[in-house]
């Protein structure tokens, strides 16, 4: 999504490790030195056969041979296993650290871009995608080194020995090629097929399991029990037949690669009857040509890794690259809380979701943005809070463009709270005392009464240290919020925004809520977004939003006489619910 | 190790046929491959003897070339076979999850359930997809290979084939010890993960309270602890799993070099050939080449474990009793005698008797958490009562068949979930053979038809994810569409406790008004409005009936139902005061 910076993904993975740099190199020299150990008894081997074809008998002889390539082989794999051990240490830091800078990330891009990404991608990038990245990491450095130096060396050895018999070691390898090229041939053709059916099945499969409930209740099991398994046998069977297409070239290719005693044997007989070749060499030549192909063969089963670089690098830097809230540090002095914005603009990408508000929010006043939904009232209240930047005009606080308020500042000025402000899963006592922290167990319990919850938070298994789960799932929805807003009451803002605050209540908690918010906000700026029009008769001012504009403002009573729309969302209001008119 | 493979075969079910004959397809192209001994047998006699012809390098070479072809054509059929094997497996368990999800009870589901079960049928089973071929293939082969090798060496010296052997064996040895190792390090694993998963959950999700209270400014948050925390538990895992890595290389090297010394002190004391001598030098490279290049994937096989007990793990959901009938009573009185259910140890319904004749409204009502939700959904059977029966026509719910008692019930969720397919199928997602005119009647009648025709291809417009965004409400009324179509002559529904918009709200009630006209109706009631004109009220607390009768028989009694009614109407008279504010 974001190519913009850094460019090619293998470059962003090496500048992401730079700082770790000395790990991968310790890890790549233990490796070479590794391999260096591992040529070894190739050599002990070639020296053994000289001996054995010329009459040798000195058993003390082999056994110094066969020693010095057991203890190289040992040493190898002990240097191989410090080495894997190097990479793996550098790169867990590479990963905590890709993971911190997310982390930190996250606090300065817009709010905004938060709320709207799906909290489950957000933490697959700091999760698993970060997590891909060990194989490619930190085995493809030792290993990758490894696996083709060794047949480096080897053939680095075979070219001293007889260059010819180097040579036609070697043929196997573009016949092999020539079987990898026409698996290639076929293999993006089919596999543009595979992807579509398996992402077709996940999609039924997940519909399947998502809609359960509705397929029951509408006896549609059969109907779409048959859908899920004809998508289930078509991706198996697409891939079946997808491999059975390239399994054809890689049959040969894996049973031609490793065989290259097919030319070795042959033409090292017909050098060795016209005296080019010595018996030795021949033997030595043979012993050579078999360690090329498998480690070939195994650094090929990392390519799939590598080529899935791409992908991860782009979605963990679709974190890292998000463009950041700009704010400066440090406080300002505002004259007062008066807010005002002017021929204010916003989009989301392309759709223009506010087109030129200008309002002035008096402090010490109550406005209500009203509005259908969609209408923007809620992207309004969010612009004040900063969540987004605006995309045109300004939007100030006491004279003051909230661009140059910092971020700390506006959150010691603003408390927002909504339906969804969250619950971390610690006691209720923590939660509430969030609000500020430093604040005795007897504040925090004066805040639970004067915001009606204290008898509830009594009820619960062990009071004030009920622990709430994770988003506060162990407590219900109207007990959550209670929590919330006596958390925003203890912080004590000019400014409190209310988006919605009370509408997950049961009606019975309502009333206990309302009064509670009253005395939250009492003296204070407050905007209030409402879907129970009835709860916002008594503002000072309420503003109708409508198609991202500003349509009329003025109080209830006002608005009732001059504004057709505000009258119709009152009198549908007044019809669906109970009360009478004001 | 071995308990691993044989886990793997148990749960392969009917598939273990296609993987049992791949393995015997591959141990006949491992024979294939051992030809090759056969031809440098040929080659390093002819050394030995000086006696090398051009018929020597053509039987090399038609050996070599037999061999070749041998191993590439079994290569392919085995391949072919355990492809099926594996594909196919993965085919059936996904089958065999989605059938059994037909027979769960529809109360087993909650967002925690279907997550579940969605994570399992799609991630874990296409990682079991990928990986179960790969790494059962790789790693049987590897020690098929290795043990057919190490047998050859029997046609030249037994005590060398032993010491082969024992290579093996030891291999196999350390793999299992590595794997309990893994076995003990994964959960402490996971629960990193979880941990770490939930820590950067919360994060996101509380992005918004972080900011609010300067969270992220403080070091040492849960995050951060987490994050080091994973790194800690990586490495530690790391550690302890290279020592066995290396471990394996060892002992094969050095049982190499012991074969490789063995021979020579055989051919010394005059019991070996020095061809045969030879042979085994050479061979000492190749026998466990493809057991050392599984190495890595043998560590793989706990993940497979791992995921084997993830999809068993199904099977362990409840599965209601499929033997009911289709049943078709003449009339549709409810009757619940003596229920009484718990979820785990804690009782939710407690010895409720109540009757419901046909074509009235019940409205049920009761503070939250006292087992409304739980009475109405043991009337549409989505459990089990423990004790006391369920009657719907005088036939107890388990008599019926699943699909015959959904027939007489519609249910309007409170989570509407709309497939992403068109308006009108979704509508007619009951009854497929509907009219067009059916649907635009239905959803005429549920208020939708209005603004479906706004939508850009009216009927035809696609929904859901990746679709046009529809409101809250609007999803509600499409629900409600559809509960029209299928026509159900009972009705159970949970008032919406969220408010929508106003003129949504209003919209909603004319919607629930048609689809109520005539029907059995079982409400949970929230608007004091519909509590009113129900012909009875049945209040719930703690899981029994408290009170019972019509609004003004509760009325004159003194309890909750009063209570109730008095807090409704202070709620709805609720506003923020203007004069309040200083």
């Amino acid at each position: 999504m974001n190519q913009s910076q850094g460019g090619n993904p293998f470059g962003r993975l090496m500048e992401l490790a730079r700082p770790h740099k000395m790990g991968y190199v310790v890890s790549v020299v233990l490796a070479v030195l590794g391999v260096a150990f591992g040529i070894v008894p190739y050599f002990a081997t070639a020296r053994m056969t000289i001996a054995l074809l010329s009459g040798n008998r000195d058993v003390s002889f082999y056994m110094g041979w066969c020693l010095l390539s057991g203890s190289c082989f040992v040493l190898k794999a002990i240097l191989m296993g410090i080495s894997t051990g190097a990479s793996h240490e550098a790169t867990f830091e590479v990963l905590s650290e890709a993971r911190r800078e997310s982390a930190s990330k996250l606090t300065r891009v817009p709010m905004g871009y938060i709320l709207n990404t799906p909290s489950g991608q957000l933490k697959n990038g700091m999760v698993e995608r970060i997590e891909q990245l060990e194989v490619p990491l930190a085995h493809v450095v030792p290993e990758m080194t490894s696996n083709l130096l060794v047949p480096a060396a080897i053939l680095v050895y075979l070219f001293l020995l007889d260059w010819r018999m180097a040579l036609i070691s070697l043929i196997t390898i573009p016949v092999g090629m020539l079987c990898y090229l026409g698996m290639m041939k076929e293999y993006p053709k089919k596999y543009g097929e595979v992807v579509k059916a398996g992402n077709h099945m996940s999609a039924v499969t997940v519909e399947y399991i998502g809609g359960i409930e509705v397929i029951k209740a509408f006896n549609q099991a059969e109907h779409s029990y048959q859908r899920f398994t004809d998508a289930v046998h078509a991706n198996a069977n697409l891939i079946l037949d997808w491999m059975k297409d390239t399994q054809k070239y890689s049959a040969v290719m894996m049973s031609v690669w490793p065989a290259a005693l097919i030319s070795v044997l042959p033409v090292g007989c017909l050098f060795y009857r016209n005296s080019s070749l010595s018996a030795a060499t021949f033997i030595t030549v043979t012993v050579l040509s078999l360690g090329i192909a498998g480690p070939l063969v195994a650094a090929m089963f990392f390519t799939d890794d590598i080529a899935k670089i791409g992908t991860v690098m782009g979605e963990i830097d679709g974190i890292l690259n998000q463009p950041e809230l700009v704010r400066p540090e440090g406080k300002c002095d505002l004259r007062n809380f008066d807010i005002s914005l002017e021929k204010v603009h916003f989009a989301y990408g392309e759709k223009e979701v506010l087109t030129g508000v200008d309002l002035a929010i008096p402090q010490g006043k109550m406005t209500a943005l009203v509005g259908p939904s969609g209408s923007g009232k809620s992207t309004i209240a969010k612009l004040i809070a900063s969540f987004w930047d605006v995309t045109g005009g300004l939007i100030t606080i006491g004279d003051k463009s909230v661009k140059e308020i910092s971020a700390d500042q506006l959150n010691d000025l603003i408390s927002y709270v909504s339906q969804d402000n969250y619950l971390f899963n610690d006691t209720v006592r923590n939660n509430i005392r969030m609000g500020k922290p430093g604040a005795s167990d007897a504040e925090v319990e004066q805040i639970a009464r004067a915001s009606g919850c204290h008898e509830f938070i009594l009820n619960l298994e062990h009071g004030y240290e009920t622990v709430v789960g994770g988003a506060g799932g162990h407590l219900s929805g109207g007990e959550r919020q209670r929590i919330v807003i006596a958390r925003a009451i203890l912080k004590n803002t000019p400014i409190v925004i209310l988006d919605e605050a009370s509408s997950y209540m049961d009606p019975e908690n309502e009333a206990v809520i309302q009064d509670a918010l009253s005395r939250l906000t009492k003296g204070k700026t407050l905007i209030v977004i409402a879907h129970r029009l009835s709860t916002v008769t008594e503002a000072d001012q309420i503003v109708v939003v409508k198609d991202g504009k500003i349509f009329a403002k003025g109080t209830h009573g006002e608005l009732l006489k001059e504004c057709s729309l505000y009258h119709s969302m009152w009198t549908a209001h007044i019809g669906a619910g109970e009360v009478k008119p004001a | 190790m071995i308990r691993s493979f044989r886990k793997f075969f148990e749960f392969a079910g009917r598939q273990s046929r296609n993987w049992y004959l791949g393995l015997f397809y591959e141990i006949i192209r491992c024979i294939f491959e051992a030809l090759q001994f056969a031809a440098l047998l040929v080659v390093l006699d002819g050394l030995v003897r000086d006696h090398i012809t051009v018929r020597t390098a053509l039987l090399a070479f038609g050996i070599m070339l037999v061999s070749v072809i041998g191993t590439a054509f079994f290569w392919y059929l085995a391949h072919g076979r355990e492809g099926e094997g594996s594909y196919r497996m993965c085919e059936d368990k996904r089958i065999q999850i989605g059938n059994r999800m037909k027979y769960m009870p529809m109360g087993y589901f909650n967002s925690h359930s279907l997550g579940k079960l969605t994570s399992v049928s799609t991630a874990t089973m296409s990682d079991l997809e990928s990986m179960s071929f790969v790494i059962i293939v790789r790693t049987l082969v590897g020690v098929i290979h290795a043990s057919i090798f190490s047998a050859a060496m029997c046609c030249f010296s037994w005590k060398i084939s032993l010491i082969f052997l024992t290579g093996v064996l030891l291999f196999m040895g350390i793999n299992t010890m590595l794997l309990r190792c893994s076995q003990k390090l994964s959960p402490i694993r996971l629960e990193a993960q979880t941990e770490f998963m939930d820590a950067v959950l919360e994060y996101i999700q509380g992005m918004g309270v972080v900011r609010a209270f300067h969270m992220a400014k403080q070091s040492n948050t849960t995050l951060e602890k987490s994050i080091d925390e994973t790194q800690k538990k990586n490495r530690l895992i790391e550690r302890r799993r290279i020592p066995y890595i290396a471990a394996e290389q060892v002992v094969l090297r050095i049982a190499g070099a012991a074969a490789a010394f063995c021979s020579i002190v055989l051919f010394l004391n005059g019991t070996l050939e020095l061809t045969d001598c030879l042979l085994i030098l050479v061979s000492a490279f190749m026998v466990y080449s493809q057991l050392e290049s599984a190495g890595e994937m043998f560590f793989m096989l706990s993940m497979i474990d791992a995921s084997i007990d993830r999809v068993e793990e199904i099977n362990q959901s409840p599965q209601m009793d499929i033997d009911g009938k289709e049943q078709n009573p003449e009339r549709l009185d409810i009757e619940m005698k003596d229920v009484s259910f718990s979820y785990g140890d804690k009782k939710v319904i407690d010895h409720v008797s109540l009757t419901i004749p046909q074509g009235t409204a019940t409205a049920i009502v009761g503070p939250s958490g006292s087992g409304k939700t739980t009475l109405v959904n043991l009337i549409a059977r989505f459990w089990d009562a423990d004790s006391g029966s369920v009657h719907i026509g005088g036939m107890d719910v388990r008599d019926y068949r699943l699909d015959s008692l959904m027939k007489q019930i519609s249910m309007v969720f409170q989570n509407v979930y709309l497939f992403s397919d068109t308006i009108e199928n979704n509508i007619k997602f009951g009854s497929p053979d509907a009219a067009h005119e059916d649907v635009v009647r239905a959803a005429k009648a549920a208020r939708c038809h209005d603004f479906i025709l706004t939508l850009p291809q009216c009927y035809r417009t696609i929904i859901g994810e990746g679709g046009a965004t529809v409101s809250g409400g609007e999803k509600q009324r499409i629900s409600i569409a559809r509960a029209m179509l299928k026509n159900a002559p009972i009705v159970i529904l949970d008032e919406a406790t969220s408010s929508v918009d106003p003129e949504n709200e209003a919209e909603l009630q004319k919607a629930l008004e048609a689809l109520t006209q005539g029907k059995t109706v079982i409400m949970i009631a929230h608007r004091l409005k519909t509590v009113k004109k129900a012909d009875q009220i049945i209040v719930i607390d703690h899981g029994q009936i408290s009170q019972q009768g019509t609004h003004d028989e509760l009325m004159k009694q003194e309890g909750l139902y009063a209570d109730f009614v008095g807090m409704r109407e202070k709620a709805v008279g609720w506003k923020i005061k203007a004069d309040s504010l200083a």
